[in-house]
Parts: structure tokens; sequence; C-alpha cells
């Protein structure tokens, strides 16, 4: 069971500290989805990738992390509005070699005016309570 | 120990036999303060870095654990990793980096292939 009561939208100064708030926030939100403490653990370190380089390519502005729950999948998205310091010019390999470990899906995608991240765990039913006779 | 600091993220010690002690999170925010506690125990032997109480570390810490090593590999030493929690060896699995360290105590299911001292 999921508690998808609507997408959960937080938005984060640029700031080193922030990353753990991110981080914790997530981590709340996944726990609402019946998700395994692993998976869990997964989604705390994407967020945590996600927001380390929106800082440090992005303009300084707001993050903006928009979660959302289905019952198929955990889905989060980041952006903050472009800086003069692409994602190309930073060391992204580590970043996504983590996030195509974590996560079931990852797009990393850089426009004229914003850089949008987006990662997708599938969700797997924690228990067999379903059981019609 | 003497404390080096501590934010929102991480404390790090140094313990009297020159061993960093980090406690907490390894990221954007507490991988700089660990720097600032490896550059100075840096020398002629290996780096030591006590991971027990790390609860969280992600790429932007790892690199601050790579950094050392390559600056160790330059004095033809390196760095060793004590205590590793088990998200810190998937880090290190996830990101092919853990033949840059000398892994002790690692977490049993973390496997084979490190220094059992």
């Amino acid at each position: 069971m999921t508690t998808a009561a609507g997408p959960v939208t937080l938005t984060l100064p640029p700031v080193a500290t922030m990353v753990r708030v991110g981080r914790l926030t997530a981590s709340s939100i996944a726990s609402l989805a019946d998700m395994s403490i692993d998976d869990i653990d997964d989604i705390k370190i994407a967020v945590s990738e996600m927001i380390t380089l929106l800082i440090q390519s992005g303009s300084r502005a707001t993050i903006t992390l928009r979660f959302e729950t289905t019952d198929e999948q955990f889905t989060v998205e980041a952006s903050t509005p472009s800086g003069a310091s692409d994602l190309g010019r930073n060391d992204l390999a580590l970043a996504t070699a983590v996030l195509e470990a974590v996560a079931d899906e990852h797009q990393i995608a850089s426009t004229a005016d914003r850089i949008l991240l987006r990662i997708v765990k599938h969700l797997v039913p924690q228990s067999s309570s379903i059981a019609t006779v | 120990m003497e404390e080096i600091g501590k934010n929102e993220s991480i404390r790090v010690l140094l313990d009297p036999d020159g061993v960093v002690v980090a406690e907490g999170d390894i990221d954007l925010a507490g991988g700089p303060l660990l720097d600032t506690a490896i550059v100075r125990v840096e020398g002629p032997n290996p780096v030591v870095i006590d991971l027990a109480a790390v609860e969280f570390i992600d790429s932007s810490g790892l690199r601050s654990l790579l950094a050392a090593s390559r600056r160790a590999e330059s004095r033809n030493t390196h760095v060793v990793l004590r205590k590793p929690s088990t998200g810190v060896m998937r880090l290190l699995s996830i990101t092919g980096t853990t033949e840059q360290f000398t892994v002790q105590d690692a977490p049993t299911e973390a496997g084979g292939g490190v220094d059992p001292r």
C-alpha cells in the first residue's frame, strides 16, 4: 500500500548543509511508500547526488524538489535555474555511476534556462498481503 | 581526542595515534572538514580514517577520500579505511573505487579482498 496523498514539493537554498535536509525529507516520504530499508537508502543516496549536482552546477538559485508516489513507482524531480557552470563541466562520472546503481531510471537534462534531474524507483510489494480466495 | 571541526553533517576528530575519526555524514558539507583533518596527518605513513561512526556517504564525500588516496600514492603510501559501514562499502563498489584503498575491519557481508587487520 502506498500513501499517495499527492506530490510533495520542497524548495531549498543552494547551500551544502541543505543536502542533508533534502536527503532526510526524501527518506521520510519514501518510508510512507512502504519501501524497504535498502530502497530508502538508495533514495537518500540519489537525492543527495541530485542536490549536490544542482548546487555545483546551477546559478546559485533555489533548488526545487518534487516527490511523487504512485502504486508503481517513487519519483523525484530536482531542478534549478541553469548557471554559468553547466553540468558538462563538472565531474559527472561518479554521480552518474551512483544514480545508475541506486535508481531504476534516471535522467539528467540541461536547457538554456534550467537543469532538471529525475530519478524513478519502482515499488515492490513488501509483503504478500494480497491473498484473495 | 582532538576535535578538528564539526558542522551539521559531520564531526571530525584526531585520535592520539593520528587516526582521523569521522562521525556522521560525509557529503558536500562534511567533505571539506574531513579534507582538513586528512591533510593535517599526511606524511610518509599511511593515512588511517576510522569510518565506524559514518552513517552516510555520497560521491562528493567519496571525492575527498579519493583525493587523499591520490595524494598518498604520490608519497608512496596509501589510505586505510577502518571499519567502513555497509553503506560506505556499497558506494566504493558502485563506483569501482574499492581498490584505491586498504580496507580494515569491513562488514562481513562486504565480502573478501580486504585487509582483516
